[in-house]
């Protein structure tokens, strides 16, 4: 009889036959079993990781392949304002870290950065996140090429009066020199005149040292972000020896650019391994000269390589067309001499050698006793550029690139910042776009007082935390290619692709740590623990998990397809 | 109008009347006419109603379980091992509060096999929570059926009718079957208070834990005690439409003055009324049919036994060890009542073993030799194995085995 | 990073929780252990299959971890009669509804003990009459709410506790009943099989059976965390290995006959299905005995891939491999 004596509540009167009321179990509160809860959390995807620009990849896959292209665009230029050109010439290290390599094919990044940053410009469309609060602080801005121009536009993003400043006419920087078979010079012009007309004071035709002085902009600006690039050609000789008519690589880019047009050569050398090389030997061949020969003491990009060994630092992709273009390449051959007849070349003598590291410095070898003779009417020396350090001695101090803190300030500066080729590690242009944003937020902390603190990028999620069954092998999207022999002139090469078959590719994604919405675990869950968000804006993720119910069985994170579930112990 | 019909088939036209909309049942002696009957009447069209021909008694009162809990008035019937069978079921049908009605024609049971008449099947359900209501002749069956179809109803029990097999089911009698608007009238269409419905689903068949079990049982139990009421007022009602009664829970005949009385259940209480009726009996004796054994109907009893020195209680079963279970019963009815009868409890008629009206008066007379409590009064003991002859003609015997010399 | 420890406090759950897209027959609050796949396969069962349905259901771990009263999980109609007569109660709620001209779909719901053997007389009876009713097996190959006990369910050389792995013995001696075959010479009109790893097939075939006219047969592979001894975050994989072995044949039948098969793209080994799984355990021992069970495991798998003829000669979207695969956009399950 002393059922619920001390119970303050009533106890429920019995029915008959013991009938119950329907959905009553509600009131039984079995996450009180619970030893671990499951987590939505979003973690790095490996592509994100290994982007330069920091572009969050999965997310604008995602947009695309739900049909929805300007959100896809609008997320990608969220890291990265100009998509149509990273498409085009970034090497894309994404595609290398993509899980979906491992499982089939790495999904086909860079065709759909090409496919939204071409269609926003065709459908005009502009940049979101321009209508926050507006800042007094004036920044400056030195040098704009993708790093300046990324800086510029994310600072304007940010609210701040930003003043643009380059040594030459047009904005650009060495994108410029990237020829139209690549980039087509329209393309790179609509997406750099659409970042300026963000509410930049862009001031061409001024370089620093000659017509600004670091002190003017510290005097002027509540910070400075440099980009300068590497304008000034490394030196070049042979045993000292030099051709009378000596053209650096990168010149002739500039004039191929300016009058659209090169010498032509019987047969020309083209000394390095780099972007520059390639690109000048391909254009050669398309403005007349009959054989080009490239000479470099490093390995052709997937070539059987020791560990140590130098490899052409040129996209490997641009290698291999310029090998199917009838580019001669000599990798693992240096000039040993050159034969000069008059101050003019007639040829040079090759030797076999290689390029190691010890560490981290590059040690050239070469082998006595393997020389031959390659005749040739130009040798053109295209072995990378360095910072102009005029205007800059002060913070270079006989160092040949700008010594940045990974806070993006300028050893021993506060208030200048610097990103872009003329710092070490650079050399694409995603990656100076990425610093010119990392400038950026980080010349917004100092202005709002915070402390300056680089992300630490979080380690990407592993392939083994992804639950591959729920996909299927598919083949990835191959871009069309104008065939070798039907290459003509300077028209680009690949094309971009179709709005369906990029949304199919985008589909692909495993969506690395992100939610896919699949609706796994909200079907899985045998407690019913997962309810669906319904797009409520005031919640982050589809799905919430009801931890009244959930038991903590794990099942759900278990078949989370793309790892965003993590089970943390229940505290 | 009055037919000469036999038990069966005036069960099955009884049942037809009230217009059940399933029938499930599996063949049993001496079932199987009622069955027959209805599935007549359902293949000449003059009853619409699902029968449900199943593969076994098990499945016969669980499809009327989920038909009745699915809102259908439901019947079943069945005997004997049938019984046994369902047994499982019917502690179920009860303990989910499941109107339902089903006739037990009476049969013993197996082993040793028998086909014919005793009480033993519905003795054994005895505890399984149905109402249980005996008839003493075929016009009682067919009146108690309808009755028991308002009585379940309304109490939400479910009833079984005994009938005793063959005696009464294999029996033609003349039966006054009341006409459709009769039972219309007394029997409004069945309408269950728990219908599984999507509109208002309920969960039916729940686990109790120690905390509310007691009291679940209790309002079953408590039921028992309302279904007095309704048994008492369903014959009386039905009365009003027919003219006869069935005795409601305990009938009451013979001579009132007596101080000697016989109780029977079942048709055995019509051979006795008979010898009574032809002066067999020798005696003033008072008759006393007990109807209703569930809800056992202690204090009808009480009153019915007033002023008797001696009541012989009649078994038509036997629990093994113990003795006959109607007496057992009813001596704990009386018990600690003043002045109440000797009781003296007699079986018989187990298996099928006629019961012939002269067998009374040599039960009246063994009053006189201070019977035992209780007895098998017609046990022939010259049928008995000799344990003398069974030594000289080695009959097998269990126990230990020997271990070898 | 991104993470759901902080919901928003203003959040009605009530409201958030009936609004969901789609019907909850079961609800949560139930007391089923972690990770269980009967509570999951109900859950699927009664989404596809809607609400208006009654459901009679066997004894067992369902029943008693849904209705503690006076709590009960259910949100349609249910009844639990007894552990052998869910398909006579289904029979009897079936010709009641008949007889009132009602409409509502009755579904019988039994474990493999109330269906390969207490229950299966009345299941049996209740195909052969021809009702109209889905008899759902909930199939977790042991008696689990009695704590473990073989079944005629239980596959050959499973562990359980009357079926324990000694000196002398390897776990159950014999093999699991071959209901398939008894179902197939009802000649019903539609019976299949079903896994929990694969909620779309299972959906599909609760429609397609409550589609036909007449009886239909449903045996669904459902893992019990804690009687097969394996993690409760594995419940699909484990059912996955199941299909992807051959152990369990999914297929459906029309009138007896195998009218379609989920093929195998990738047999797996059944060595893979065991390791994770207490039960057979055993099995993985270095002795001659436990070698022997094991290749006699993987014959009983492969002597099924070739009876049903499971081997997919080429990818398929409705094989192991492609059924179920991810649809993003929260659209997956239509």
């Amino acid at each position: 009889m002393g059922i619920e004596r001390n119970s303050p509540f009533s106890p429920p009167r019995v029915t008959p036959g013991g009938f119950a009321l329907p959905g009553t179990s509600r009131t039984n509160h079995t996450g009180s079993w619970r030893q671990e809860r499951p987590l939505y959390e979003t973690s790095p995807s490996p592509c994100h990781g290994a982007c330069p620009a920091h572009e969050e990849i999965p997310v604008y896959l995602d947009h695309l392949a739900m049909d929805r292209p300007r959100q896809a665009w609008e997320s990608l230029v969220a890291a990265n304002p100009l998509p149509a050109v990273t498409g085009r010439v970034c090497p894309h290290p994404c595609e290398s870290s993509c899980h979906r390599g491992s499982f089939d094919e790495a999904i086909s990044i860079h065709s759909v950065e090409r496919f939204l940053g071409d269609m926003a410009l065709r459908e005009g469309w502009s940049y979101p996140g321009f209508d926050g609060e507006q800042r007094e602080e004036a920044v400056a801005v030195v040098g704009a090429g993708p790093a300046g121009l990324s800086c510029a536009y994310h600072l304007r993003r940010f609210g701040y009066r930003v003043t643009l400043f380059d040594a030459l006419p047009e904005a650009g920087g060495t994108c410029r020199v990237i020829p139209d078979y690549r980039l087509p010079g329209e393309i790179l012009s609509r997406e750099v005149e659409r970042v300026l007309a963000v509410g930049i004071d862009f001031r061409p035709g001024m370089k620093l040292g000659r017509d600004l002085s670091l002190a003017e902009l510290e005097e002027g600006f509540k910070a400075v972000f440099l980009a300068p690039g590497r304008q000034k050609n490394r030196g070049y000789s042979v045993d000292h020896a030099l051709p009378g008519d000596l053209h650096h690589g990168l010149d002739l880019l500039w004039e191929l650019r300016n009058i659209g047009t090169l010498p032509r050569w019987e047969r020309a050398i083209v000394v390095g391994g780099g972007n520059t090389a390639i690109d000048l030997a391909r254009s050669l061949l398309r403005t007349g000269t009959r054989e080009v020969h490239v000479v470099t003491d490093e390995e052709l990009p997937g070539a059987p390589s020791q560990a140590g060994r130098g490899v052409m630092p040129a996209i490997s992709r641009e290698v291999g067309m310029a090998l199917e273009e009838g580019v001669r390449i000599h990798p693992g051959r240096r000039i040993g001499r050159l034969i000069l007849r008059d101050e003019r070349v007639v040829g040079v003598e090759l030797v076999h050698a290689l390029k190691e590291f010890e560490g981290q410095t590059p040690v050239h070898r070469a082998f006595v006793g393997t020389e031959t003779v390659l005749e040739a009417d130009a040798v053109i020396p295209a072995v990378g550029q360095e910072v102009d350090s005029a205007g800059i001695e002060r913070l270079l101090q006989n160092r040949t690139m700008l010594p940045v803190l990974p806070t993006g300030q300028v050893e021993g500066e506060s208030r200048i910042f610097a990103g872009g080729d003329a710092c070490p590690g650079g050399g694409i242009v995603s990656h100076a776009v990425g610093s010119g944003h990392h400038g950026a937020r980080m010349i917004d902390a100092l202005l709002r007082k915070k402390e300056l603190s680089p992300k630490t990028p979080p380690s990407p999620i592993p392939y083994s935390s992804l639950n591959r069954v729920y996909f299927e092998q598919r083949p990835a999207y191959v871009p069309l290619e104008v065939s070798p022999e039907a290459r003509d002139g300077f028209s680009e090469i690949e094309t971009t692709g179709s709005f369906a078959v990029l949304r199919q590719e985008a589909d692909r994604c495993f969506s690395c740590g992100h939610c896919l919405e699949c609706d796994n675990c909200w079907t899985l869950c045998p407690d019913g623990a997962v309810l669906k968000t319904g797009g409520r804006s005031d919640l982050p993720f589809p799905y919430i998990f009801d931890y009244d119910y959930c038991k903590g069985c794990g099942l759900c994170a278990q078949e989370c397809p793309s790892g965003h579930i993590r089970m943390v112990p229940e505290s | 109008m009055r037919e000469a019909l036999e038990g069966s088939q005036a069960i099955a036209r009884a049942v037809a009347l009230c217009r059940p909309q399933v029938v499930a049942a599996y063949p049993i002696t001496p079932q199987t006419h009622i069955v027959e009957g209805l599935a007549r009447l359902i293949a000449d069209g003059l009853l619409a109603a699902e029968l449900v021909s199943v593969e076994s008694e098990f499945s016969a009162a669980s499809v009327v379980l989920g038909a009745a809990a699915a809102g259908s008035r439901s019947y079943t019937a069945s005997a004997s091992q049938g019984i046994l069978l369902m047994s499982e079921v019917l502690y179920n049908i009860s303990g989910l509060r499941i109107p339902v009605v089903l006739t037990c024609a009476n049969r013993a049971v197996s082993s040793p096999v028998s086909i014919w008449n005793d009480h033993q099947d519905s003795m054994a359900v005895r505890d399984s929570g149905w109402i249980q209501l005996h008839c003493a002749d075929n016009q009682e069956a067919v009146d108690t059926t309808i009755q028991a179809f308002r009585i379940s109803e309304r109490t939400e029990l479910p009833v079984m009718v005994c009938v005793d097999g063959f005696t009464l089911t294999h029996t033609l009698e003349p039966i006054d079957l009341p006409d459709a608007a009769q039972v219309d009238a007394f029997l409004p269409p069945f309408r269950f208070s728990r219908t599984l419905s999507s509109s208002a689903p309920l969960s039916q068949g729940t686990l109790v834990s120690p905390e509310f079990f007691t009291e679940m049982r209790f309002l079953q139990h408590e039921a028992f005690a309302r279904a007095e009421k309704e048994i008492l007022s369903a014959d009386r009602d039905w009365a009003g439409f027919v003219g006869r009664d069935c005795g409601g829970l305990l009938r009451v005949e013979g001579d009132r003055e007596a101080s000697v009385a016989i109780l029977a259940m079942g048709s055995v209480y019509g051979t006795l009324k008979d010898a009574h009726r032809s002066g067999l009996l020798g005696r003033p004796v008072r008759l006393l049919s007990l109807r209703a054994f569930r809800p056992f109907p202690a204090g009808a009893i009480r009153e019915a036994t007033q002023g008797l020195s001696d009541l012989i209680v009649l078994d038509r079963s036997l629990s093994p060890g113990s003795g006959g279970i109607v007496a057992h019963e009813i001596r704990s009815a009386l018990y600690g009542m003043a002045k109440g009868p000797r009781v003296v409890n007699f079986a018989v008629g187990l298996g099928g073993r006629n019961v012939p009206g002269e067998i009374f008066r040599e039960m009246l007379e063994s009053l006189e030799k201070d019977p035992p409590s209780f007895s098998i009064f017609d046990l022939d003991p010259r049928k008995l194995p000799d344990p003398g002859l069974d030594a000289a003609t080695e009959m097998p015997s269990s126990g230990p085995v020997l271990s070898p010399r | 990073m991104t993470s759901s420890d902080s919901p928003s406090p203003s959040l009605d759950w009530s409201t958030l929780r009936n609004s969901q897209p789609r019907f909850s027959g079961m609800e949560s609050g139930h007391g089923a252990c972690q990770g269980c796949g009967q509570a999951l396969a109900t859950r699927l069962v009664l989404e596809a299959a809607g609400p208006d349905v009654i459901v009679a259901n066997a004894t067992g771990c369902l029943e008693i971890f849904t209705t503690p009263w006076p709590q009960s999980a259910w949100t349609v109609p249910w009844i639990h009669s007894l552990f052998e007569n869910a398909a006579a109660v289904a029979a009897g709620i079936e010709v009641a509804l008949r007889a009132q001209g009602r409409t509502t779909k009755v579904l019988a719901f039994a474990g493999d003990g109330g269906t390969f053997d207490i229950g299966f007389q009345a299941l049996s009876g209740m195909l052969e009459r021809n009702h109209e009713v889905l008899f759902v097996c909930f199939d977790n190959e042991a008696y689990m709410n009695t704590g473990i006990q073989r079944s005629g369910s239980t596959p050959h050389g499973a562990w359980t506790n009357t079926s324990p792995a000694g000196k002398v013995r390897q776990g159950k001696r014999h093999f699991k009943k071959d209901l398939l075959a008894i179902i197939a010479a009802h000649g019903i009109p539609y019976a299949a099989t079903a896994s929990v790893a694969y909620p779309s097939d299972l959906r599909n075939k609760v429609r397609r059976a409550l589609d036909v006219s007449g009886p239909s047969f449903l045996l669904l592979h459902s893992p019990c965390p804690l009687g097969w001894g394996h993690d409760s975050a594995l419940t699909i994989s484990v059912d996955r290995l199941a299909v992807e072995t051959g152990l369990f044949p999914v297929l459906e039948m029309e009138r007896g006959h195998v009218v379609t098969t989920m093929k195998i793209r990738n047999p797996r080994p059944v060595r893979e299905y065991a390791e994770p799984q207490f039960r057979f355990r055993h099995l993985l021992q270095d002795t001659p005995e436990a070698r022997e069970e094991l290749e006699h495991l993987q014959a009983l798998a492969d002597a099924n891939i070739e009876r049903y003829g499971l081997l997919a000669t080429e990818p398929g979207p409705r094989d192991t491999e492609g059924a179920d695969t991810v649809r993003r956009g929260g659209s997956r399950w239509g």
